[in-house]
């Protein structure tokens, strides 16, 4: 283990696409990681045997390379490094080869940024053993390791999984706006339907509002007119 | 009719027409052949009669110049001698009368002129053809029972051979063209045939589904690659957008429009993921090795789509053994049918409606019928609704692209599950999945 700090991550980007790289190193780079970037295959093999990270984000769709082959050479060089394969050519059969071959996760392209972000954390929480401390919610409490929100030591039942899921979520990405859109993609994500417009977002957090209320203020749970919602922590 | 009752049917009919034809020249026939045959004899006897004048004299004969007659006991035969005056001269055959001792007999006559001591003669030799009529009646049914008894024979071997020769259409029927879903996996064995059209046939069914599956073939790599293709820019765009969103400097105005921006994209996203799934589907790329427990699965499509329905205040009835596994299918995949059949159901559904899931055993073979009290399907539109990016109820609040349904039937067609859709318009649709028996534990 490098670091347990995230602010001090080492992150490998291999990807080569050149404009997607640098969008992922621009957001990542906010987030206080160092990040380094691969556009080949090539290139890569040479980091990864030299240097030691604590993610590595792989493009398996390589023009010089078989990604798999990148997976295994990581393993070997980087066996503490967490592996996230992204991929275009999401195919069922890379998908389990790769996490055979011990990647730590999965993102098929196209992917959002914040949910690159919220798979890191949650890696780094299981991998780096970073026990997040309980996060505080005015008067209430979310404990993301055992997925419990609580009103003063007692927890809260009546709260569903997705709800859960979209609270955790805009805590991931504390005191920054979340668009529906992104909401939406991150709770439905895995599901393929054919509405693109339907937005049950606004449902979900009247329902969370709802069963919070009972207990207590939750005005920490903002909503941001005509872009999404907001989650404010510890400034006030 | 089947085709080789066709033939047996075919053969029967024309060879009981040659029977019955045959049988009824049996009479013609024995008349001809006896005919011939009495006229043999009695050209025979007259060159006897001939022979023995010619050596004896017609004074053998007729020893004192008055006329000869003979004939056998039953009157028969009989053979006469007489002078005669005319001078035009016989040599003939013909079937007559004659009077013998008061009967009439009708005989088969030889008359023969000739000359004998500068005297003309004439011979008449007689054979009765009475008894030639008796024969041919016991002849006539003999054959037929006979013929009868052949044709029965002949029905049960052509009956068999037909069939063992048509047996190779039935199986490349069977083995090339029943059941056979795209794409094929695997390699298609000759039918073994010494028949050269089944051969025909088989060579040419397989040369058609050689086409076919290159043209499918084409169809799924162009949407694969598509849909790949069009995963990278999408994801380039998605990434800006959210990045320049982070950003201090961008005004209201500018985050309104990048939200407008991401919805777009969205769309955009949603089509070729669902096209690629139909495409990885199509492509045989899931694994069918998961077991689950229908009623849980079920319960979480509900706790997934849940929101949906308080959005329309819609009631939900779960009504599924809940015992019932099914084996060797894909979790993913069946979440997304179900999902994508009550995602349906709440659509169309009028507000306050409902939604009904039910499950059931029938004939041994496991039945989900999701059933809605929505606008329902006018009958013309329903073999079209499983088609791609059609749209038909224009009136659904949500914007969809007409995919939601070809996902169902991609998936169904991937487990082998059969879907019937039943639909009263103003009354509600039901979707019936039927699981096939080998998706049932054993």
């Amino acid at each position: 283990m490098l670091t347990t700090d995230t602010t001090t991550m080492n992150v490998l980007i291999v990807e080569d696409e050149r404009s997607l790289a640098r969008e992922v190193e621009t957001f990542l780079k906010k987030l206080f990681y160092t990040c380094e970037i691969a556009f080949t295959g090539n290139e890569a093999s040479e980091k990864i045997a030299v240097n030691l990270y604590d993610f590595i984000l792989l493009d398996l769709g390589l023009p010089d390379y078989d990604g798999l082959d990148l997976l295994s050479e990581a393993k070997k060089h980087n066996p503490e490094a967490a592996c996230i394969i992204l991929t275009a050519r999401g195919s069922i059969q890379d998908r389990v080869k790769g996490l055979d071959l011990g990647a730590d996760d999965y993102l098929p392209k196209p992917f959002s940024l914040l949910e690159l972000q919220s798979r890191m954390q949650a890696i780094a929480r299981r991998k780096f053993d970073l026990h997040s401390p309980l996060i505080a919610l005015g008067e209430f409490s979310l404990d993301l390791t055992r997925r419990i929100l609580s009103h003063h030591g007692t927890e809260i039942t009546t709260i569903t999984r997705k709800e859960f899921d979209l609270v955790s979520y805009l805590v991931l990405h504390k005191n920054r706006t979340l668009t529906r859109m992104q909401l939406n993609e991150h709770i439905w994500g895995s599901l393929i339907t054919d509405d693109y417009d339907s937005n049950y977002i606004d449902a979900h957090i009247k329902n969370i509002r709802k069963k919070l209320g009972v207990f207590g203020n939750t005005d920490w749970l903002e909503t941001v007119r005509g872009v999404g919602y907001r989650i404010r922590i510890g400034q006030g | 009719m089947k085709l080789h009752t066709k033939l047996t049917l075919f053969n029967t009919l024309s060879k009981l027409v040659i029977v019955v034809l045959f049988v009824m020249l049996i009479p013609l026939l024995t008349r001809k052949i006896n005919q011939s045959f009495i006229d043999n004899r009695l050209l025979k006897q007259k060159d006897k009669v001939m022979q023995v004048i010619d050596s004896l004299g017609i004074r053998y004969y007729m020893p004192d110049d008055s006329s000869y007659g003979s004939y056998t006991m039953l009157k028969e035969e009989y053979i006469a001698l007489d002078r005669y005056s005319s001078p035009v001269q016989l040599d003939t055959i013909a079937n007559e009368r004659r009077m013998v001792e008061r009967d009439t007999i009708e005989y088969r006559i030889l008359s023969h002129t000739f000359k004998a001591g500068n005297k003309d003669y004439l011979l008449e030799i007689g054979k009765s053809v009475s008894t030639i009529g008796e024969t041919s009646s016991p002849l006539q049914s003999i054959a037929l029972q006979v013929l009868l008894g052949m044709v029965l024979l002949t029905i049960v071997a052509d009956f068999s051979y037909a069939n063992y020769i048509l047996q190779p259409l039935d199986r490349i029927i069977r083995a090339k063209l029943l059941g056979k879903r795209f794409p094929l996996v695997g390699t298609y064995p000759r039918i073994k045939t010494s028949t050269y059209d089944f051969k025909y046939l088989d060579e040419s069914i397989h040369e058609m589904i050689s086409h076919i599956e290159q043209a499918f073939q084409k169809e799924r790599e162009f949407i694969s690659n598509a849909s790949h293709e069009l995963m990278t820019p999408v994801s380039i765009l998605q990434n800006k957008i959210e990045n320049l969103f982070d950003r201090e400097d961008i005004t209201d105005d500018v985050q309104m429009q990048l939200i407008a921006m991401q919805k777009t994209l969205n769309r955009l996203k949603s089509i070729a993921q669902t096209l690629l799934l139909i495409s990885q589907i199509e492509n045989d790329q899931f694994i069918r090795e998961d077991t689950i427990q229908v009623e849980e699965i079920l319960k979480e499509v509900y706790e997934e789509i849940a929101i949906r329905m308080q959005d329309k205040n819609l009631g939900f009835t779960l009504d599924v053994p809940p015992d019932t596994k099914l084996v060797n299918v894909n979790r993913f995949l069946l979440f997304n049918l179900f999902f994508n059949l009550v995602n349906n159901a709440i659509k169309y559904n009028v507000p306050n409606g409902a939604i009904r899931i039910t499950g059931s055993m029938v004939h041994g073979k496991f039945q989900l019928a999701f059933t809605d009290t929505g606008k329902g399907i006018p009958a013309e539109q329903i073999p079209l609704i499983f088609d791609r990016f059609k749209k038909f109820r224009q009136s659904s609040p949500q914007e969809s692209f007409g995919l939601g349904l070809p996902i169902v039937k991609s998936i169904a067609g991937f487990h082998n599950i059969l879907i019937k859709v039943e639909s009263e318009t103003g009354k509600g649709t039901t979707f019936t999945l039927t699981f096939p028996s080998e998706l049932l534990p054993a």
